[in-house]
């Protein structure tokens, strides 16, 4: 099908089901909510190297936090809720804790709980105090600028992780300006993350390797240099850039409307503006149990 | 789901102990089984009919009525786990003692040692309260572990000696050695607070949102920025109203104490 005559493939992306939390930062000023979001979300784009992935959700007002401060919603997913609640005790550990001003707070209520300022209060060295507050519990750690405020826990849920939109443009500046606004549009959605650099992927993967050492590898199907050499290229000779976005998000259907988000606001620029074609990368649907049929996104048949 | 309205016929001579009274009790039994209920009262027992008039009504939660003034009516919700207990009127001495959830409303005044060793659940007290509410049983080593002690009148003195957990505000005035020997816990003070406030506290916090005390020399003053852990108990508390309803408006000072127990507890001084 096409769409103001950018081809949407008839395919699907395949997501994969994992465990996600999400945590709220506040801080004196936003900005250094900002700086410790930033900080803890660093350096976890895939899940293949970096333990989790994770994201800025989005900005809170002062209204919107615990404390009454300006913050930042923070999504991290992992593989295992294990893998989780050692990344999250890393990075706040590393990240938040140590960053002016700042508080955490978990973000969710509902799921099994894993420790979020439980193990950091030892920071304290003796001098950390417990409170319990409503039926939560804090943990206040004495630091150079006063006291850091960790919730003692946060909740760990279900999410789905994986979801996709392949972007097939003439040339890099057309591919980058459509990775752009579906970026744009994506961030708009709740519960969702964009975990890669500014929300788009250039090294899209497949499955395995011929080194029996790398679990993933580049996608060769869509990678315009090997066009004319690749066994399945899915490109054809117009085709000279593509670009993936990647979505996390908290249920099936968060992902499911960043993705309609992305295809509209990809597909409302027009075949004019470089993209002939929006794919979208799976498996064959052996691997993830989540299915986003893009002719459905867009509202031919059911969404899932 | 039962309500019992228990009228109370008239004062009994001697104290009278109502542990036995509680909503679960009185679920599983007929009414016939309910008026023979024995009632302690001095060193002899009394059924329950021949003190209180039974009537029996559906309602929307297991819930039990004191119709008349229970003074002389000590241990009202004695370890209660779930439903509710309303006395319209005053109540004797352990009210809601070792209570572990459910609901105490009394509308007049309580005796002593009121919601002592409480583990969860609400206690409301309209009135005043006597000495050592949320406290200890006598040998006991811990007061009030859990749940919610409201107190809209005054309280007497040792209020939440050796109080461990949970919250207890207090909307008026509050006697001698509040706090004293505090393990962990919060107490909210409207009013006046008597002296020597927090002695021997271990840990916990005391917030003082009336007059505020004279503090003890093994009090000091911190001068830290502590605005995050302010706001987090300061709108808890405001949601209870009366002098607490402007806590998150106001700044306040904190004082370490008692340094002679550790110093890790804290007096927040409402300015």
């Amino acid at each position: 099908m096409q769409i103001n005559g950018v081809t949407i493939d008839d395919t699907f992306a395949e997501a994969f089901p994992m465990k996600a939390t999400r945590l709220v930062i506040t801080a004196h000023r936003l900005a250094w909510a900002r700086h410790a979001a930033v900080a803890a979300s660093g350096f976890a784009t895939s899940v293949i190297a970096c333990g989790c992935e994770a994201g800025i959700e989005r900005e809170l007002a002062a209204h919107e936090t615990p404390d009454g401060r300006p913050g930042v919603a923070l999504l991290l997913f992992s593989m295992s809720g294990k893998e989780l609640a050692k990344q999250v005790e890393r990075r706040v550990g590393q990240c938040v804790l140590t960053c002016p001003t700042t508080a955490v707070f978990a973000g969710l209520s509902d799921g099994e709980p894993i420790a979020l300022g439980k193990n950091l209060r030892f920071f304290g060295d003796g001098w950390q105090i417990a409170k319990v507050i409503d039926g939560v519990r804090y943990w206040r750690v004495p630091v150079m600028d006063g006291e850091f405020v960790a919730q003692e826990t946060t909740a760990v849920v279900k999410g789905v992780g994986g979801g996709n939109l392949l972007l097939l443009a003439h040339d890099t500046d057309a591919a980058l300006g459509a990775a752009e606004a579906a970026v744009a549009a994506m961030r708009k959605v709740p519960n969702v993350i964009l975990p890669f650099p500014g929300g788009v992927v250039r090294s899209g993967s497949k499955v395995g390797s011929k080194y029996a050492a790398l679990p993933a590898s580049t996608n060769d199907a869509f990678c315009p240099a090997l066009t004319d050499l690749a066994a399945r290229s899915e490109l054809d000779d117009e085709t000279r850039c593509v670009l993936e976005v990647v979505i996390d998000g908290l249920s099936e259907g968060d992902v499911a409307a960043a993705m309609r988000a992305g295809l509209q606001a990809v597909t409302a620029r027009g075949r004019a503006a470089g993209v002939s074609r929006i794919s979208a990368g799976n498996y064959g649907g052996k691997l993830g149990p989540f299915h986003f049929h893009l002719h459905r996104l867009v509202g031919v048949g059911d969404v899932a | 789901m039962t309500t019992w309205t228990l009228t109370l016929k008239h004062a009994s001579a001697l104290r009278l102990d109502l542990r036995a009274v509680v909503p679960a009790a009185l679920a599983s039994r007929t009414l016939a089984e309910i008026e023979r209920l024995p009632l302690a009262h001095g060193n002899d027992t009394l059924p329950l009919a021949e003190v209180f008039g039974i009537a029996r009504a559906d309602g929307p939660e297991d819930t039990i009525v004191f119709d008349g003034d229970c003074g002389r009516c000590d241990r009202i919700g004695w370890q209660l786990a779930g439903g509710r207990i309303d006395v319209r009127g005053s109540a004797g001495d352990y009210v809601g003692a070792g209570m572990a959830g459910g609901e105490i409303r009394v509308r007049g005044h309580a005796g002593v040692l009121a919601g002592c060793e409480m583990l969860g659940g609400v206690l409301d007290v309209s009135g005043n309260v006597g000495d050592f509410a949320a406290g200890a049983l006598p040998g006991s080593m811990d007061g009030m572990r859990g749940g919610t002690l409201l107190v809209r009148g005054t309280a007497g003195e040792r209020l939440g000696d050796r109080m461990r957990r949970g919250s207890v505000l207090v909307f008026g005035d509050a006697g001698a050695f509040a706090g004293s020997r505090m393990v962990a816990g919060t107490i909210a003070l409207g009013g006046t607070v008597g002296a020597h406030c927090g002695y021997g506290m271990r840990r916990g916090s005391i917030v003082c949102a009336g007059a505020l005390p004279a503090p003890s020399p093994t009090f000091v003053p911190t001068h830290h920025a502590f605005g995050v852990f302010w706001q987090l108990l300061a709108r808890d508390l405001a949601r209870f109203g009366g002098p607490f309803a402007g806590l998150p408006a106001r700044r306040a000072q904190r004082l370490a104490g008692d340094l002679a127990a550790g110093g890790h507890g804290e007096l927040l001084l409402a300015a």
